[in-house]
């Protein structure tokens, strides 16, 4: 769950992004600083086929890529759609308004930065049913808590 | 194949609408007129992507060949003439294809009503996103063919997806292909489309080159799919709005059983 008080931004572009335009764009955004969490949302690539008659298969996806950022290397799981940021206070956006323009600057789509509230602030009534009373607060809205593999830390430069 | 009666009391008009997009579909429906062929795919190709045999393999059948087997005695067997397949007795297998919303040639309803006026033998199904067509395994074959090979099919912006179709509201890819969580077809660094695995994700022992994308301004000529951004909107093209809402109007006076006075 997230403090109320954190500003929050979702960068959006217009296309499904591809691991390397990710990876480029991330490190931009992790040198602008004042980001307390990151999610990056979009459609899910399973390592292995899910249901019809191939279930179970592996799927070899070329956008399912081990990417650098910062001094981590992070597994995507998804094609990246959006990019979620919560930030320390609102005086790092226009840092990542400029960010965002300059590795977008040379695509031929668009890549917006929309300032609102998008990670979950308080449990629902479905969450408490689903993940019960002890569940871990950092992730919850995010990701599924019950998932393996915690979130990823990039430690900042302070 | 385009067994249409031609000498029927009426001339059909497959659709309203003054539109670009209308004029298109009425194209594809309409049997008398010839697709535009874009691109050449081998027999072999389109068994590899279907995915229900292995080229060249015998096709398995479900009953003796017509031929073979007494049939009773049926007026409507005298009257329809057996497909190839049906006189074979091939089994019953499909093709599915998926059609981006981002001016893809062809949509799930077009393509049954295209299938209907083009094809014999037939069992389309029509989903929001998808579009399954089944018919006996030769005459599938056969049909796949024109399906894929003409201006029905954009190598990107559709999919052939036995399971696992999303992707056809989604944001297209960096490069322009729809979303595909199996990755079926891959952009090469050629420009090439290629068929990795068959419609079910299954991967193939070699690539099946499907051709270029076609261009935005193509698409855009040639689309059957409304869209009010970037493309034609459905409300400008008032005929298409007239006939739907009377449609409409007369199927719900219809529920109300209305006497004529």
């Amino acid at each position: 769950m997230t403090e109320a008080i954190y500003p929050q931004v979702r960068i959006v572009s217009a296309r499904f992004l591809r691991p390397d335009t990710v990876e480029k764009l991330l490190n931009r955004l992790v040198r602008v600083g004042g980001i307390l969490r990151m999610s990056l949302t979009g459609q899910n690539l399973p390592a292995t086929v899910p249901y019809g008659p191939a279930r179970g298969k592996p799927n070899p996806h070329p956008d399912r890529k081990v990417i650098r950022i910062g001094d981590q290397d992070v597994q995507l799981q998804v094609q990246v759609g959006n990019v979620i940021l919560e930030l320390e206070d609102e005086s790092y956006i226009p840092a990542i308004e400029e960010a965002v323009d300059e590795v977008f600057a040379d695509k031929d789509f668009s890549c917006t930065v929309q300032k609102g509230r998008f990670m979950k602030s308080r449990p629902t009534v479905s969450d408490y049913a689903k993940y019960g009373p002890d569940v871990d607060r950092e992730v919850l809205g995010l990701v599924d808590p019950r998932k393996k593999g915690g979130p990823v830390i990039i430690q900042g430069n302070k | 194949m385009n067994e249409v009666k031609r000498n029927m009391a009426y001339k059909p008009q497959f659709g309203p609408g003054t539109s670009n997009v209308a004029a298109n579909r009425r194209k594809q429906m309409d049997p008398n007129q010839k697709l535009e062929k874009m691109r050449d795919v081998t027999d072999e190709d389109i068994v590899l992507i279907l995915g229900h045999r292995a080229p060249g393999a015998a096709y398995p059948t479900s009953h003796p060949p017509l031929a073979e087997q007494q049939e009773p005695d049926c007026p409507i067997r005298k009257i329809v003439t057996p497909t190839e397949g049906a006189k074979a007795g091939d089994r019953v297998r499909y093709i599915q294809f998926t059609d981006s919303m981002f001016f893809a040639p062809c949509h799930p309803y077009q393509r049954s009503y295209t299938e209907c006026y083009r094809f014999r033998g037939i069992d389309p199904g029509t989903l929001s996103g998808r579009q399954i067509v089944e018919c006996r395994e030769r005459d599938l074959e056969k049909y796949s063919k024109e399906l894929i090979e003409t201006e029905l099919l954009d190598p990107a912006r559709t999919g052939i997806r036995g399971a696992t179709v999303h992707g056809h509201s989604l944001r297209l890819a960096e490069n322009g292909m729809m979303f595909d969580m199996l990755q079926r077809s891959v952009l090469g660094e050629d420009g090439i489309v290629r068929y990795v695995k068959n419609q079910i994700g299954e991967p193939l022992d070699r690539a099946v080159a499907v051709g270029k994308p076609l261009d935005e301004k193509w698409l855009k000529a040639h689309t059957t799919i409304f869209h009010s951004l970037g493309g034609t909107a459905y409300r400008d093209d008032k005929e298409y709005v007239e006939y739907v809402q009377r449609i409409h109007t007369l199927r719900t006076k219809y529920g109300f059983l209305p006497k004529e006075a």
